[in-house]
């Protein structure tokens, strides 16, 4: 298989699995049928959007605001008909890219430095603050890639 | 005999005064019924504040202040001179988008058509009623879904995926079972994460996947508290940082309680090994 063949099956696995997550947690989350289609797309569109960045080196911080942007922008500015819902579909949408397993290794790691007989502490604490300082950049990455364009468009929310 | 009519200035000012206090009053009462449910169904404080003023006006207030925190609402509402502060409680921050946007668009309407208070405290109250939301079996299946999903997004293989759907799906229905039990929204995550992770971790394991640490973490992510972690920056950039840093609290708090479940599920599987 090329880079690039190899690349795109990569950027369908991510789209395709960033679309199911989206609507799972849509249904959580209550959205009717019609606003949970948007989800899929936002959600498939986001997650291809950040695979295609990280494939040409960027950073996960980086891609994340530039997919989260691509799916706010698309959903606030190609689909205005959805009003209210606009920035819950969004957001819906970026909802696989918050890095809770990020946070989760970073809080274990730092449980792991309390235990009794820790070895290699400073690579533990390197590794979960590099892992923690990521949960805050990813989440900073997505809130901002959601509220430009609800801002640019002075969507008040009714 | 001619019956002279009976004007505002004729009645005596003290009642005139509680007549209109009782009307304020019961104008405030409505709006907050409606930003509290607003707030429990997850919209960020912007709109929360935005839905008060709307209902307030729409049912004849001339000025509407709101003072939204975490777990409170006041609002003052004044009709020239004469002015009240109510508050209510808010309970449990949740997310119910079709509820969320049933409430959007009936503050607006109110706010063109005008009601009376308590009029709308019975139209809220058939809202909540009414509005639609999904079966718990088919939330819990979703929920699986969309927890295996984000294993496969994190490299997890295809041995992981059944085990952490259902892992996912166990861990919703005992989240919705002890939430309505009353149980503690944290101490409640981290049974769930205890329990879901178990599972996933356990699941991936049996049937030969080489990324079970991955299949325990992805169980586990039904509890990731995306959209109060977004909604706090929002509050923060719109100007609401005192309930943005309590949201951002609360999220923390979440996933402190989390990964305690998570870590107990990983030292229970690390040990029986």
């Amino acid at each position: 298989m090329t880079p690039l063949a190899a690349a795109l099956v990569s950027i369908g696995h991510q789209a395709l699995f960033g679309a199911v997550a989206s609507v799972g947690f849509g249904v959580l989350f209550n959205f009717g049928r019609t606003n949970l289609r948007w989800c899929a797309i936002a959600g498939a569109l986001a997650l291809a959007v950040r695979t295609g960045c990280l494939a040409f080196q960027w950073s996960l911080e980086a891609a994340t605001f530039v997919a989260a942007l691509s799916a706010a922008s698309l959903i606030v500015l190609v689909v205005p008909r959805r009003g209210a819902a606009a920035d819950a579909i969004a957001l819906a949408g970026c909802i696989p890219m918050v890095p809770g397993a990020f946070f989760g290794k970073a809080l274990l790691g730092f449980f792991a430095l309390t235990t009794p007989g820790v070895t290699d502490a400073s690579a533990v604490m390197v590794s979960s603050s590099e892992a923690l300082l990521r949960v805050v950049f990813t989440l900073g990455a997505i809130g901002a890639g959601l509220a430009v364009p609800t801002y640019a468009t002075g969507n008040r929310g009714f | 005999m001619i019956v002279p009519e009976v004007t505002a200035d004729d009645v005596d000012p003290i009642l005139s005064v509680a007549a209109r206090h009782r009307e304020l009053e019961q104008i405030a009462n409505a709006a907050l019924h409606l930003g509290r449910l607003m707030m429990e169904c997850g919209a960020r404080i912007g709109v929360v504040r935005e839905g008060i003023r709307l209902v307030a006006l729409g049912l004849g207030a001339e000025s509407v202040g709101v003072r939204c925190g975490y777990a409170s609402i006041a609002a003052t509402v004044g009709i020239g001179s004469i002015t009240v502060t109510r508050m209510t409680e808010v309970g449990r921050h949740g997310v119910d988008h079709r509820l969320d946007l049933v409430l959007r668009r009936f503050a607006l309407e109110l706010r063109e058509t005008g009601g009376t208070a308590a009029g709308l405290q019975a139209d809220l109250h058939r809202l909540v009623r009414e509005t639609p939301h999904h079966s718990p079996w088919f939330v819990a299946l979703a929920t699986g879904l969309a927890c295996a999903a984000f294993g496969r997004l994190l490299g997890m293989d295809w041995a992981g995926f059944a085990p952490v759907l259902l892992a996912g799906a166990v861990g919703q229905l005992g989240r919705r079972m002890l939430l309505r039990r009353g149980m503690n929204h944290y101490v409640m995550a981290a049974i769930v994460a205890f329990l879901a992770g178990s599972i996933g971790g356990w699941g991936a394991e049996i049937l030969g996947s080489g990324s079970s640490e991955i299949a325990l973490t992805a169980s586990t992510l039904l509890l990731v508290p995306g959209v109060p972690a977004t909604n706090a920056q929002m509050d923060i950039m719109e100007g609401y940082p005192t309930v943005g840093s309590a949201r951002a609290v609360a999220v923390a708090m979440i996933m402190v309680f989390a990964t305690a479940g998570i870590w107990c599920a990983d030292a229970l599987m690390s040990t029986l090994v």
